[in-house]
């Protein structure tokens, strides 16, 4: 066994137009590790998720996976080599059907050639048949069966937050990057997440990155795991959801950022 | 009788190009007014082909697609590189064909420049022309439903999201564009051996005009929608002559008025579908052309789900 | 070294009236982040208007350039009234837009086709005179071109850097949705952005009929002008200058040096070269800011 993580950020950083949005983040993941990344709004989560999924380049700093550098790859090369994502404002192919879109990602590289795409060979036809079986059965892990041939488009909101997971599963992938999976959940909803998370997390070996704002999502699964908290762009701390609840400096950044936020509204209404 | 024949085989090389334009614009989103431009190569290249080097017809009109299909990188790879907004794309489709008009007008040697290419002999008659739209229309129903026709889809639904989801875009755009120009090569090559003359303002504007229409007014993601409006253009135009100089005004109105009120055209995001047995019907003919049927042909990925 | 400098000099007014059209579609663009595709027959409608107000009315020349911009600018908003702006209201794909917008201008180009006849037009003579610059010749329309094109410029400019309703057009430019919310009214400002194109495509149009003639298709001319604003960066206006008269120059000395027969294949030659090497356009770099 392999004591290389899955995945780790060294001192990592990125700037837009001067503004550092991300600075000397450190983090590593391991096979099977679920890690939570909190953090008031603007902190850089999502930012921290784009680089490790590559549709941003860092500016500074080395972004190692099973223990070889990704820096510089494209999305879709990450994807095939085991990198998978939902995000933050769902992106499903809302004119695909819920099965088409989770078999998309089974098939985002073909499994067959061009050539067989006109006309089927044998081969084709069986790889069709495993996509719609492997796409069956996690549209039956996140309890979507039913929907399968309903346009993505017209799902309820909730439901198309366990497609989009589905579909992130379907590339196969090592590293699961969930951006906000809980986003504009009612508290009911937000519990069969948890119980779904949960679920994926211990069945498979996923190692698993979750940002949330639910706290009580992010303390419950991340409940025996470690919690990265991200202010203005740095870590501003790490530990188990009890250490990092205690941690003053956390406090202070989640209050600093709401008195800052209270503070612009009020500006704005005077 | 030689009249509707006319008009049946006019018609069945406006389905060709119109099926393969479908793919580009109507499945991927990338927006081509030069196709004309692709089927003045596919169509230049068979005659040239043929009457020089001697190759059968029957090679010739494969060979003016793929001829067409290779030409289609020279704007595809630059403009799909970078990633370049759609629009740009269509100007680099409409620079396309107006190069190739230009470059055909003046190459005297060998294509006849603006006197055009004489001495084609007449090959293309209904029964061909028939047989090659029906083979293009089911390819192109059988590649909208693979996997590499769905990531088109996916590709024209969300392009962040698709390449997020493993589908490498530039491969996907330039296939996709290959098979449009492919497509529009043999239709020209068609059009070239019914014509029995090419002449450089055969592929003008208004051809792209009239060949976009038919994707727009006919339905995105639709492959049936696209081909009975590519049919009626030929038909009606000639069935009401009065009509064929407001043509044009027509169409304009009517995109807008299409676009405003029912974007997604006549047929759009809708399949001909008849039932199960529609689908093994169409799936039997895509597999008859290949290998000989598959053990139990689960077919598209739409049915069959509970 | 004369004929060098005769060449460059030809070259800039014809990159002038290029630049006049490749700015309007880098206003367009930069506001509403798409091309505009009805800017051919905008510029048809201006060199139409301009002809007839001379020829039949007999209208002296700044009389009827002002009703071809005014008439243009009515066209241009109808245009956003009728074919942009119930797919803006509910963000349709661009993929629409366009198509609405091509139909528009399908339906124009072709009602005038129809309306006038395809005929070309000689458009009224208004100077031959040229003025001489140290050995180089300068014919006064082209210098006028010239000059009149870096006013408008400058007045844009201006317009849209130092005035309220330049705040109101970038602010809009940046966020609708908030610009909105924020009490500007989206509306206007597309009345006004599509106004002012229209009036440049007026002029561009006019120039454009002068120079060469006046013909329903004349409106071909903005593929160039759209290739320049690709070359000099997606919705930058100095890059769109600056495409603009680098294309007018090259194809000059192409035709110059090389060969007439292939002035048309080169702007598409550098086209592709230029997204090739450089695929933000050649000041693409520097649009981070949009303006």
């Amino acid at each position: 066994m392999s004591d290389a993580p899955l995945l780790s950020l060294r001192n990592v950083s990125i700037s837009f137009g001067g503004v550092r949005a991300v600075h000397g983040v450190s983090l590593e993941l391991r096979k099977g590790e679920l890690v939570g990344l909190i953090g008031p709004n603007g902190a850089g989560k999502s930012t921290v998720l784009n680089l490790i999924s590559g549709s941003v380049r860092p500016t500074e700093g080395d972004i190692l996976f099973k223990g070889k550098s990704i820096v510089g790859l494209r999305p879709d090369v990450l994807s095939r080599i085991g990198i998978s994502r939902t995000f933050q404002n769902i992106r499903l192919f809302p004119q695909m059907t819920a099965f088409e879109n989770v078999a998309l990602g089974i098939h985002g590289k073909p499994l067959y050639s061009f050539a067989e795409s006109f006309v089927r060979t044998r081969r084709a036809w069986r790889a069709e048949a495993e996509v719609r079986e492997r796409a069956l059965s996690l549209l039956e892990l996140v309890d979507l069966t039913r929907y399968a041939k309903e346009r993505a488009g017209s799902l309820p909101y909730g439901l198309q937050r366990r497609l989009e997971l589905a579909r992130a599963m379907a590339t196969g992938p090592e590293l699961l990057l969930l951006d906000e999976p809980a986003a504009g959940m009612n508290e009911d909803e937000c519990g069969s997440l948890v119980e779904l998370i949960r679920r994926i997390h211990e069945e498979s070996s996923y190692g698993m990155i979750l940002i949330e704002h639910h706290m009580n999502v992010v303390m419950e699964l991340c409940a025996d795991s470690l919690i990265y908290v991200l202010n203005l762009g740095e870590i501003l701390a790490s530990g188990s959801p009890r250490e990092v609840q205690a941690d003053q400096r956390v406090i202070g950044a989640y209050l600093g950022a709401k008195r800052s936020a209270n503070e612009r509204r009020r500006r704005r209404i005077s | 009788m030689g009249y509707l024949t006319s008009i049946l085989i006019l018609g069945c090389i406006n389905i060709v190009v119109v099926l393969g334009l479908s793919v580009l614009t109507g499945y991927t989103g990338l927006f081509s007014i030069g196709h004309a431009g692709f089927m003045a190569v596919g169509g230049y290249a068979a005659a040239i082909i043929y009457i020089r080097l001697h190759v059968p017809f029957a090679l010739a009109l494969p060979l003016g697609g793929v001829a067409a299909g290779l030409s289609s990188y020279i704007i595809g790879y630059p403009a799909f590189r970078g990633k370049l907004r759609g629009d740009y794309f269509a100007i680099a489709t409409l620079g396309f064909a107006e190069a190739v008009r230009l470059l055909l007008n003046t190459t005297y040697p060998v294509i006849g420049g603006a006197y055009g290419l004489m001495g084609i002999p007449q090959k293309t008659n209904l029964p061909i022309a028939l047989a090659v739209a029906l083979l293009a229309f089911a390819g192109a129903q059988s590649f909208v439903r693979s996997q590499h026709g769905k990531n088109c889809v996916a590709v024209y639904d969300d392009e962040t999201a698709a390449q997020m989801m493993g589908v490498d875009l530039l491969r996907t755009k330039l296939m996709a564009l290959f098979i449009s120009a492919f497509y529009a090569g043999v239709a020209g090559a068609l059009y070239a051996f019914y014509m029995a003359y090419l002449s450089p303002s055969m592929f003008g504007i208004s051809k792209s005009s009239d060949l976009l229409a038919a994707v727009v007014f006919g339905g995105m993601q639709s492959i049936i929608g696209p081909v009975i409006i590519a049919f009626v253009t030929v038909a009606l135009p000639e069935l009401l002559r009065f009509l064929l100089a407001w043509r044009l005004v027509i169409y304009g109105l009517l995109f807008v008025v299409m676009m405003v009120f029912r974007p997604q055209g006549l047929l759009g995001y809708r399949e001909l579908d008849f039932g199960p047995g529609w689908r093994r019907a169409t799936a039997a003919v895509a597999s008859r052309l290949g290998k000989p049927r598959p053990p139990r042909g689960p077919q598209g990925p739409v049915e069959g789900t509970p | 070294m004369i004929l060098f400098m005769q060449q460059l000099v030809n070259g800039l007014s014809i990159g002038a009236v290029y630049a006049l059209l490749a700015v309007g579609y880098a206003l367009v663009y930069s506001v509403y982040n798409f091309t505009n595709w009805a800017f051919d027959a905008f510029m048809v409608v201006g060199a139409f208007a301009a002809y007839y107000c001379i020829t039949l009315f007999g209208l002296p020349l700044p009389v009827a350039i002002g009703l071809a911009m005014l008439v243009t600018a009515g066209v241009a908003v109808s245009v956003e009234v009728g074919a942009y702006r119930p797919l803006r209201v509910r963000q349709a794909p661009r993929l629409f837009m366009m198509i609405s917008a091509m139909g528009a201008s399908m339906a124009i180009v072709n009602i005038v086709n129809l309306a006038f006849g395809g005929s070309f037009r000689k458009f009224p003579e208004i100077s031959s005179a040229s003025v001489e610059l140290g050995g180089v010749y300068i014919g006064r329309m082209d210098l006028f071109a010239i000059v009149f094109s870096f006013v408008s410029l400058s007045a844009l400019w201006l317009l849209l850097g130092k005035t309220r309703i330049g705040l109101g057009i970038r602010a809009s430019a940046i966020d609708t949705v908030t610009a909105g919310l924020m009490g500007i009214n989206n509306n206007s400002v597309a009345i006004i952005v599509f106004g002012v194109s229209g009036v440049l495509s007026a002029i561009a149009g006019v120039f454009f009929g002068a120079k060469y003639a006046v013909y329903p298709y004349l409106g071909l001319v903005t593929t160039k002008a759209m290739i320049a604003s690709i070359i000099g960066g997606i919705g930058s206006l100095p890059g769109a200058v600056v495409g603009s008269l680098l294309l007018g120059v090259i194809e000059t000395f192409v035709s110059a040096y090389i060969s007439s027969v292939y002035r048309d294949l080169i702007s598409f030659t550098i086209l592709v070269l230029v997204l090739l090497f450089f695929p933000n356009g050649i000041m693409g770099a520097k649009t981070v800011d949009k303006l």
